[in-house]
């Protein structure tokens, strides 16, 4: 049986007065692959944010293997890989740039990446099918291209758990199989991965499991196939009386 | 090589001529290279409202008789302080914020400027003058500009981590607040090192005009500090001796000759793609011929 690798206690997040997520528990088994699945606003992104440490207004615990991070805002062990529209890509910055800056907590002191640093940017590039973007401009790259480089970027972090927000939004097929294809490997390299995403096909494909919102609260955590059941994907996305 | 002596040699024979070129080089380097990380970071802005609420501080500290470098910073501290404030506790935005300090600043510097007994005195802080540069100007300079220069070469993969993708760079650790302080910092450093050559309001041109132009020619980040840096330098040097002959102010000069290089960066790229366009044809039709 595989051991407890992300465990969150009561998890909730405000916005003001207004509660984006909302006494949330939940676990993440090592190499386990969870599909965040909820309409628009449910608090897919908020919950994963939450459980990065980048929502000032959270409260509950965050374990990663039992310890608390190491303190608001650096989660050791944790990559989080927003989605690809939050993210400024008209800069003029390489890829191997950005891929680098996921390096900054193995630093020690230096103001010059190191070659095991600049190495295993590499492997991850070519972990992703990347390797030929090394020295191109982010300015000239697809979306699935960008998508990978920001896996790759979470890659050097050398991380046990990866949260995915979106990984798969406005993605051609081609595309997104290539990005599917990297999150089956990174599963099968033992890190635990939680992705919110709205492709219930590609859930099923991906992930085992599957965690459902509802206005921020945890509406239903089990298989895929029974959260995504006919009766489960109704009871998803029917709107609540809360929201309407 | 009479154009020589005429233009570069019969001005540097004036002792203040090499005083204001030291002091212009200085500023003509770190401040495009600050202007292309302020361009990245949408924070032009911010920067112009910086320069002009600095007359507020170099306005109170000639009335009160202290140093025009310290009142000049301690403006830009409170202008700071004051775009914080307004955005977290006020609830305003953050580009109403600036416009509304740095105005109410640049306004309380206008005031400052007309109670002194000679309100000219203090025109070469707005736009600059190479008379009034002195040794000890000189040495600030270049000691402040030294600084900011190795500090952005030292900073650089942490300005590209908060640059490209600030909430990541929070997750692997990295201060983002301080990093956006330590950047604006650097930002009025430039300002007081151009407040004596070009002035408080031109230095900002001489800040983003090359930054502009050096990522319009190019989109490698080595290649745009590089470029930035040099069209600094022409602008820069360029505008202080047109300006030394046409008897023109110097910071307007320089911020002409600055923009020029946006002007010129666009027909090089115009160039460039043409060239491009026509090699790519050449290659097309030689393909075809072959097949």
């Amino acid at each position: 049986m595989r051991g407890t690798a992300l465990q969150a206690n009561d998890l909730t997040v405000m916005y003001g007065s207004r509660c984006g997520v909302q006494g949330i528990d939940l676990t993440l088994s090592v190499g386990e692959g969870v599909a965040l699945i909820g309409r628009n606003g449910a608090g897919k992104s908020s919950l994963l944010r939450a459980l990065a440490g980048l929502e000032p207004g959270s409260s509950g615990s965050v374990l990663l293997h039992g310890q608390t991070p190491l303190s608001k805002g650096v989660a050791g062990g944790l990559a989080y890989v927003p989605q690809r529209a939050q993210v400024r890509w008209d800069l003029p910055f390489s890829v191997i740039d950005v891929v680098l800056t996921g390096r900054y907590r193995t630093r020690r002191r230096s103001f010059r990446w190191s070659s095991n640093d600049r190495r295993t940017a590499r492997d991850a590039l070519y972990l992703v099918d990347a390797s030929d973007l090394e020295h191109r401009s982010i300015g000239q790259i697809s979306g699935g291209q960008a998508q990978r480089v920001l896996l790759a970027r979470a890659l050097v972090q050398e991380p046990e758990v990866m949260l995915l927000d979106e990984p798969f939004a406005g993605l051609d097929t081609a595309a997104v199989d290539r990005v599917a294809e990297v999150v089956e490997s990174l599963m099968g390299r033992g890190i635990g991965v939680m992705c919110a995403l709205h492709e219930l096909d590609l859930a099923r494909r991906l992930f085992p499991r599957a965690i459902a919102l509802q206005d921020g609260r945890l509406l239903m955590d089990g298989s895929i196939n029974s959260v995504l059941s006919p009766h489960g994907i109704e009871q998803i996305f029917t709107v609540s009386s809360a929201t309407s | 090589m009479s154009w020589w002596n005429t233009w570069l040699a019969e001005p540097l024979s004036s002792e203040f001529m090499v005083r204001a070129l030291i002091a212009t080089v200085a500023l003509s380097v770190a401040a495009p290279l600050a202007g292309v990380w302020i361009v990245s970071r949408r924070m032009v802005y911010l920067a112009d409202a910086m320069s002009h609420s600095m007359l507020a501080g170099v306005a109170g500290a000639a009335i009160l008789g202290g140093s025009l470098l310290v009142g000049g910073l301690v403006s830009a501290l409170v202008l700071a302080l004051a775009v914080s404030w307004l955005v977290t506790k006020a609830r305003a935005t953050e580009d109403g914020a600036i416009g509304v300090a740095g105005q109410a600043l640049f306004a309380l510097g206008i005031i400052g400027v007309s109670y002194q007994q000679d309100p000219r005195a203090l025109s070469h802080v707005l736009f600059g003058n190479p008379l009034t540069v002195t040794w000890r100007d000189v040495a600030v300079d270049v000691v402040l500009a030294s600084l900011v220069i190795v500090g952005l070469v030292l900073a650089k993969p942490l300005l590209i981590a908060t640059t490209f993708d600030p909430q990541h760079a929070r997750t692997v650790g990295i201060r983002v607040g301080v990093v956006d302080v330590l950047l604006l910092t650097a930002l009025a450093v430039i300002v007081v090192v151009g407040l004596v050559t070009v002035g408080v309001l031109m230095a900002i041109t001489l800040t983003v005009a090359p930054a502009v132009a050096a990522r319009m020619a190019s989109d490698r980040l080595d290649s745009v500090l590089f470029v930035s840096a040099v069209l600094g330098l022409v602008a820069g040097i360029g505008g202080l001796f047109v300006s030394y002959h046409a008897s023109l102010p110097t910071g307007p000069a320089v911020a002409l000759a600055a923009t020029l290089t946006v002007v010129g960066a666009y027909f090089f790229r115009r160039l460039r793609r043409g060239v491009s366009r026509a090699a790519s044809r050449h290659t097309h039709s030689e393909t075809m011929v072959r097949s």
